[in-house]
């Protein structure tokens, strides 16, 4: 194929997965095209980390809800990767000779696209989560992964001890070779949890993809399989440590956390970073205007927004509009949706394009429980409609419009 | 459409002072994260028109560093798309060396590229008015008319009057042009439509017209082709009923920008998309402690003080305790500390230091070239 050219590293990007615990924020887009901190959809933190690496040729494998997050990917041009060589591609299932089938877990996900890898004919392969929000050079992991001689480097995180036995844990020696890898062990023996960044050479991946399709008992995922088969085998697995900022955005609860941790300047993720600028598509909105009544404290807004209302401690979409009297707080809204006059909207995350009405209440609207806790986070759907006046309690999941008062 | 756009990236009687000296008047900036151009193009753009060449002659790298190959405006193409007409001098010749000596002149050495393309129709405009206009209605008015050219007028605004030099149409009630006058002449108070610069022909016209005219030594282009030939050809006024902005002195682009704060204003100016470079900045950041009123803020600025009636451009830092005024912020400039500003323009990559206090006037604004540490 001569419009191809050997890579030294691709990237395969995992972005099939529903995030059903994201609730009705994924009712109509897959989770890593939820939109994220302002002006970013949550993909576009992997794919940044990717161009800023210098990966050039990403695939991006889709399954679940493609529509959005296809159209959002196209040619690949807001991250530069629109290349004569290589260049971002959706990969989704699709029909074989006499079957075709979904993508059956992870690793069967890269098997079906062997021969896209194989395109490029890299010497190694990046395996990426199209869902968590961190900034990694994959670039220094690789020159770790070639300095150890390793087939295979996992990135890992050091948590603490207790939250251990939520993630894949890698218990390693001294010099962080992998011994052994527990799924979500009850009782951790180390500290270093996946974090779902792998680089594989790609011979020995291959031979394991192949191998693992072959076994008709194996779930076909990366965790369960696909590396205890590595470390069965005696292979040279290695845990590269990432120190920095990083987040599964996978829960209402967490996907609210590390939006605000935008906000809170002791969390050291920061954005306003030149060299390593985290790129998305962007609407063409004029700049956002701020009126005479609005008042704004510790608030991300951006473009094409109307403020005429109070805002505070929140992530503000573009195209949003607060109108006057409106008081948001600890709150996210997502691209397009309109928050009527002196409506309140605490601890809330309301998804694109909805229109609250005037005088509406949603959230907590007393703040702090006793207990020092924030109170459980509201979530208002996409594209709907609440009426005037209607009073939300806190932690609902309100899917549908609300058009009539009587029905409260 | 089957049109080729041609823009003027220059103009002779701007009065822009330190605005334009380190630039060409159509990449000043406008309305917070705009150009001039910005606008421009996204009219062709927006009206289906996707082959259009910038004409310019003095100070353009800024145009060209922000135009690109016109990817933000979808004019990357094949067919058609973006060209930038630069200057080009003939080894040996030094005479005029760089510049034209008159918007005919501009014309003819470019005549190479204009020849070249396959439009049917050409559309001329200037820089120096911002508007809104789609292009469709004016070609259908063109062609409905019956217009050997298109001449697009607006009445007077009330109570503004024109700078010195403006060509104004006088056309018969139906629109026909017969006379153009320059504001500031003996007619001086009299209210007459102003040209806005843009004219609608055929190409071939354009060609014939340009070809005879510099055979004849003519240069000027209202003077020896509009008003030389009204009585022999059907020149047709079509009357731009929406807003635009005059940019042509200091005060004047103060003034045009901060009409920006009112809201029926933007409507009609943003109805249409408009688009310019992407520059992937953060969302405006506004810490503790911050105030903002009646202000245009782009992405990427950080605002800890206080900013009233105030436009600022993208990357832009306020600092805590600022007070910014009535005034417009280019980009990533940073003022610091307790720096007092009201009626200042700041252009690109100012730094104004803690304390500072800069004042001006409606009439005179207060300009601070790029770059400088005030």
């Amino acid at each position: 194929m001569p419009y191809i050219k050997k890579k030294e590293m691709i990237a395969m990007l995992l972005a099939g997965g529903q995030g059903s615990r994201l609730g009705i924020l994924t009712n109509h887009v897959a989770k890593p095209a939820v939109p994220f901190g302002g002006k970013y959809r949550i993909i576009d933190f992997t794919i940044s980390n990717c161009v800023n690496s210098g990966i050039d040729t990403i695939g991006v494998l889709t399954q679940y809800r493609p529509l959005e997050l296809n159209a959002y990917i196209g040619n690949g041009q807001p991250w530069d990767l629109d290349r004569l060589f290589g260049g971002i591609t959706i990969l989704p299932p699709y029909m074989k000779a006499n079957v075709g089938e979904w993508y059956k877990g992870t690793a069967n996900a890269i098997y079906q696209n062997l021969e896209f890898i194989e395109m490029s004919h890299p010497s190694y392969v990046l395996i990426l989560s199209g869902d968590h929000i961190y900034k990694m050079n994959y670039k220094m992991m690789l020159d770790y992964h070639i300095e150890k001689g390793a087939d295979c480097t996992i990135a890992v995180l050091d948590v603490p001890l207790e939250e251990a036995s939520r993630f894949g844990v890698m218990n390693t020696d001294d010099q962080l070779k992998i011994y052994e890898f527990e799924e979500k062990p009850p009782q951790p023996k180390s500290t270093l949890a996946s974090m779902g960044v792998y680089i594989f050479n790609w011979e020995k991946l291959q031979a394991y993809l192949k191998a693992d399709e072959a076994d008709k008992t194996s779930e076909n995922d990366f965790g369960k399989n696909i590396i205890p088969n590595m470390l069965k085998a005696g292979e040279k697995l290695y845990a590269y440590e990432y120190k920095g900022y990083w987040k599964d955005v996978g829960t209402v609860e967490s996907l609210w956390e590390a939006n605000m941790d935008l906000l809170n300047p002791n969390v050291p993720i920061e954005l306003n970073d030149p060299p390593w600028k985290i790129y998305s598509r962007n609407g063409i909105l004029p700049p956002q205007y701020i009126g005479a009544n609005a008042k704004l404290n510790n608030v991300t807004i951006s473009e094409g927004c109307y403020i005429d209302g109070e805002v505070e401690n929140s992530i503000i979409f573009p195209g949003v509009t607060v109108k006057e009297g409106a008081v948001v707080k600890n709150s996210i809204i997502m691209p397009g949706t309109t928050v009527g006059a002196d409506s309140v909207v605490e601890y809330t995350i309301i998804a694109a394009d909805t229109i609250i009405g005037s005088k509406v209440c949603m959230g907590a609207c007393d703040g702090i429980l006793n207990d020092g806790k924030h109170p459980e986070i509201t979530v208002i759907g996409q594209g709907i409609t609440i009426a005037d006046g209607t009073m939300i309690p806190a932690g609902a999941m309100i899917g549908e419009s609300i058009l009539d008062k009587e029905e409260q | 459409m089957n049109a080729l756009g041609i823009v003027f990236a220059y103009s002779d009687r701007d009065n822009l002072r330190e605005l334009t000296k380190i630039r060409t008047l159509a990449s000043v900036p406008f309305g917070g994260k705009y150009r001039i151009i910005d606008f421009l193009l996204s009219n062709f753009v927006n009206s289906g028109i996707h082959e259009v060449s910038i004409i310019a002659r003095n100070n353009y790298n800024s145009l060209i560093d922000h135009v690109g190959a016109g990817k933000e405006w979808d004019l990357t193409r094949k067919i058609g798309g973006l060209r930038i007409l630069s200057p080009f001098s003939t080894p040996g010749v030094t005479e005029n060396m760089g510049n034209y000596l008159g918007t005919i002149d501009a014309l003819y050495k470019c005549m190479h590229s204009i020849k070249r393309s396959r439009a049917e129709y050409v559309i001329l405009s200037g820089s120096s008015i911002i508007y809104t206009m789609n292009f469709e209605d004016v070609m259908k008015s063109h062609i409905e008319r019956n217009a050997d050219i298109t001449a697009v007028y607006a009445k007077p605004r009330e109570g503004e009057l024109l700078p010195q030099g403006v060509p104004m149409l006088r056309m018969d009630e139906s629109e026909r042009l017969y006379e153009l006058n320059y504001s500031g002449d003996e007619n001086q108070g009299q209210i007459l439509p102003a040209s806005l610069g843009v004219f609608v022909m055929r190409k071939s016209l354009l060609e014939s017209l340009v070809a005879d005219a510099i055979a004849y030594g003519r240069y000027d282009f209202y003077h020896d082709i509009i008003q030389r030939l009204c009585g022999n050809l059907n020149i047709i006024g079509y009357e731009h009923k929406k807003i635009f902005f005059e940019i042509s002195s200091v005060s004047g682009y103060m003034k045009e920008n901060m009409k920006l704060l009112d809201a029926n204003i933007r409507r009609e100016i943003f109805e249409e998309s408009v688009y310019t470079k992407v520059k992937d900045s953060v969302p405006v950041q506004y810490c503790t402690g911050s105030k903002v009123s009646n202000s245009i803020i782009s992405d990427g600025c950080t605002i800890e003080g206080t900013v009233i009636n105030s436009i600022l451009s993208r990357g832009v830092i306020v600092g805590k305790g600022a007070l910014v005024q009535n005034s417009i912020i280019m980009q990533n400039t940073e003022i610091m500390r307790n720096v007092t500003l009201n009626y200042v323009i700041l252009d690109k990559d100012v730094i104004v230091r803690e304390n500072r206090q800069l004042v001006g006037h409606e009439t005179y604004p207060v300009v601070i070239e790029k770059k400088s540490i005030v």
